[in-house]
């Protein structure tokens, strides 16, 4: 039985008349413990369906299923790491990781506390920035505690918003290692949305496309059977990684090509426009 | 080390806002001087220029605007002005503190205060002397300006006096030899008649020259008079604070008044245990009478007159308590406001019904009932407890201060009101989003993310409300007649002596400088609050 499940969600927004179908029976099953990425264009309702998987907000039809009960409400069993890291500007790291702890775990002792909001401090190498805040910090460092606040929570899924599309390559592929490595000593069930299929390839079990909007659903996934732990510098020679990143491309290429021929219903007709030479016309002047 | 005190200085002008010492901090590290000296000259340098010119057109102009109160007062005069309404005040403080000197310190201080009327009697004498010499001398010069115009408005009247007559005698001549009938000849003679009489205006109207000059000289001040004049005053002044303070160090001396009230009570018991049958009863009575006046003596403070600087400081109270009743009304109900749209519907026709409300509307509405509810303020629970409190006891709150303050609260609270409504309903969707899914409670996802996050723009509500409520301060304290800059003011429009025009110039600098510096305050809280530093600069 799977540990999370989406069962024939679908969300619109906008009133009846104008009604704007983001997501039309949308199916997503994920056991437990497992890495799934799910991979989209942008504006194709990513962030929707990660809203739709916390809590956030509630589906127009279908359920949203955790560990066989519905979900009705966000919670922080369902760790979600909000895209644009969403940390409380006026209180500094600490703060910022204190303000959850206390809330999940109210009955740890002080002493105990300091030590855990440390622990996810040291595990996210923001060791000695612990009182600056947020403002203070550089992109890199506002997702790492981001990622510190959302695993100080202890959730049993972790819903990762491309967690790192903000970032800039290099700390893109530190924090990428950093992901996999927590997880790997912590498992636990994580869905990551990302636009980048590498991303999805180097860190998930499984890849699932999203077909472009409006109406948008999950499509056919692919497993990834590469053996861990992998290794970002020798993937790019092995044939699995390479069939499998084309397989994911073409997929998604087609689903575009298939969306445009969708949206543009009629051809279109280009005027019947001459070039005309001005040169000319200055020199018979000049 | 050095670098760390730089960054201090910097963060410390950056959170004062004083943006203009930055370029001064940088400059003394030596950091890219051109760049800093024209900043320099642009955020200093100018402004200075702009000062100083100001002060030679205030001087300027001041010269020229005559009132019955006499000429507006220049600069000059309204330092003049203000050093001494400052004397005053400090005089009035030593007296106070020489009524409760006690011991040897009293002692000491009264020879230090009967040495120096020792030598001011000598000054005063000569300051006197000075004035009857230079009243003499002004005399003199009078004299001597007076003289040759006198002599020459003698002339010019004697000069017209003849040739009123000389003409008189020709014209009568001229008239007699007429041949009757010959029109031509009668009309020449009426022409030469108003001829002569064109000349004679001509030389009365010199005359009026000459008696102008005349009175001008009469009114000039004479320079070294009135300079005499102060300094004899001066002095006649410090004679008199003197003489009071001599007064108060011996005999008006709260100790000395107990002593001599504790030697009467001894004596006084000493005959009550002797006297004998129905003279006991008014030994006792005596005794008790003594006590009682023991009593007073003790409780009894110097009755410290209101100098300006008290009534600064009791005007800074009073907008103060207006401040922080109108900000403990505006937050709440601004919160409310910003969290429940149903409420902000509900409180909107209020808040624009009463917000454009003059606070002289307001003023008599608020006595009314605070007079209503205080009633007599020496029988009222609330004002004798606010006597007794220990700092804002010594300001005797009474119902035209409450009024006050109220109107304050009235007037200010709008802005807070609807900055706190505005950030509280602007909060960041991200921040709610984190707080449903930490699951906070409604007073933890208040306290912890909702009003953390209206903060800055509270703090921008409150400093527009604590400007607007110093501005209603002074109108309401005119009103109200309570004690502070704004009665000052009406005091000072009544009194109508020479100097009140230049008292009320400087009351102008005074309630400008303390607006500027509340707003500061201000504007350091409210930098000290906001988390993404975009605050304002001015």
């Amino acid at each position: 039985m799977p540990f999370l499940e989406l069962q024939n969600v679908s969300k619109g927004f906008g009133p009846a008349s104008n009604r704007y179908e983001v997501l039309k029976d949308a199916n997503l099953s994920v056991e437990k413990n497992e890495f799934v990425a799910v991979i989209g264009f942008s504006g194709s309702g990513k962030s929707t369906l990660m809203s739709l998987l916390a809590g956030l907000e509630r589906p127009d039809s279908g359920k949203v299923m955790l560990d066989g009960k519905e979900v009705t409400g966000p919670g922080p069993n369902l760790g979600i790491m909000f895209q644009n890291y969403s940390l409380l500007p006026w209180l500094s790291v600490t703060g910022n990781l204190e303000i959850a702890v206390k809330q999940v775990f109210p009955k740890m002792p002080k002493g105990e506390r300091k030590e855990y909001i440390q622990r996810y401090i040291d595990m996210v190498s923001l060791t000695g920035s612990e009182y600056k805040t947020p403002p203070e910090l550089s992109g890199g460092m506002r997702q790492r505690l981001s990622l510190a606040r959302t695993l100080a929570m202890k959730p049993e899924v972790l819903l990762l918003d491309e967690p790192l599309s903000a970032l800039d390559a290099l700390t893109r592929s530190v924090l990428q290692d950093e992901i996999i490595r927590i997880w790997e000593e912590d498992k636990r069930t994580v869905v990551m949305i990302t636009n980048d299929v590498d991303e999805a390839a180097l860190m998930a079990d499984r890849i699932v496309p999203l077909t472009p909007g409006p109406a948008a659903t999950l499509a056919a996934d692919f497993p990834v059977t590469l053996e861990r732990p992998r290794d970002r510098a020798t993937l790019n020679f092995n044939p699995d990684f390479k069939t499998l990143r084309n397989k994911v491309s073409g997929f998604l290429l087609n689903l575009s090509e298939e969306a445009k021929s969708l949206k543009i219903a009629s051809d279109l007709v280009l005027p019947d426009v001459k070039p005309v030479d001005f040169t000319r016309r200055y020199e018979s002047v000049g | 080390m050095l670098d760390g005190l730089k960054t201090f200085l910097l963060k410390a002008v950056d959170l004062s806002a004083l943006t203009f010492l930055e370029p001064v901090v940088r400059l003394a590290w030596g950091e890219e001087p051109p760049v800093q000296m024209r900043r320099i000259g642009r955020n200093i340098v100018i402004p200075l220029i702009a000062i100083g010119a100001f002060l030679v057109a205030w001087t300027l102009i001041s010269d020229k605007i005559q009132t019955k109160a006499g000429k507006l007062p220049g600069p000059v005069a309204t330092y003049t002005q203000a050093s001494k309404i400052w004397l005053t005040h400090q005089q009035e403080e030593e007296k106070k503190a020489a009524y409760d000197l006690t011991g040897p310190g009293r002692e000491a201080r009264l020879a230090e205060v009967e040495t120096r009327l020792d030598d001011l009697v000598a000054l005063d004498e000569t300051a006197r002397q000075g004035v009857i010499d230079a009243k003499a001398a002004a005399a003199d010069a009078l004299a001597q300006a007076q003289a040759p115009i006198d002599a020459k408005i003698d002339a010019l009247k004697g000069q017209i006096k003849t040739a009123k007559a000389t003409r008189k005698t020709e014209l009568k001549t001229a008239a007699a030899a007429l041949d009757a009938g010959n029109k031509d000849a009668y009309a020449t003679f009426l022409a030469s008649m108003q001829d002569g009489a064109q000349a004679i205006e001509a030389d009365e109207d010199k005359l009026d020259v000459l008696k102008a000059q005349y009175k001008a000289v009469t009114d000039a001040t004479h320079d070294p008079l009135v300079e005499a004049q102060k300094e004899a005053t001066r002095v006649a002044e410090e004679i008199q604070h003197l003489t009071a303070m001599k007064d108060l160090l011996g005999g008006r001396n709260r100790g000395e008044k107990l002593a001599g009230l504790e030697t009467k009570l001894e004596a006084a018991t000493a005959a009550f245990y002797t006297a004998p049958g129905e003279k006991a009863y008014n030994a006792a009575n005596k005794i008790s009478m003594t006590k009682r006046s023991v009593t007073r003596t003790t409780q009894a403070n110097y009755p410290t007159p209101y100098t300006l600087p008290y009534q600064v400081l009791r005007s800074i109270m009073c907008v103060f308590v207006g401040f922080l009743i109108g900000t403990a009304v505006a937050v709440p109900v601004g919160v409310l406001c910003g969290l429940s749209p149903t409420i902000m519907a509900a409180m909107t026709p209020f808040i624009a019904l009463f917000k454009p409300v003059s606070p002289i509307v307001w003023l008599p509405i608020m006595l009314i009932i605070v007079t209503g509810l205080v009633g007599d303020p020496d029988n009222n629970a609330f004002i004798q407890f606010l006597w007794k409190l220990p700092f804002i006891g010594s300001y005797e709150v009474n119902p035209a201060f409450l009024a006050s303050a109220a109107v304050v609260a009235l007037c200010s609270l709008w802005a807070t009101l609807a900055n706190t409504a505005l950030g509280v309903a602007s909060i960041d969707q991200d921040h709610i989003n984190v707080a449903r899914v930490l699951k906070l409670g409604f007073w933890n996802r208040l306290f912890k993310i909702v009003l953390p996050s209206a903060l800055p723009l509270m703090f921008a509500g409150m400093r527009i409300s604590l400007g607007v409520g110093w501005m209603v301060l002074v109108a309401a304290e005119l009103l109200a007649s309570s004690e502070g800059i704004g009665k000052y003011v009406i005091d000072q429009f009544n009194n109508g002596s020479s100097e009140s025009f230049a008292s009320l110039i400087v009351v102008v600098f005074v309630v400008g400088i303390i607006g500027l510096l509340l707003d500061r305050i201000m504007i350091v809280f409210q930098r000290a609050v906001s988390f993404d530093g975009s605050v304002a600069s001015i």
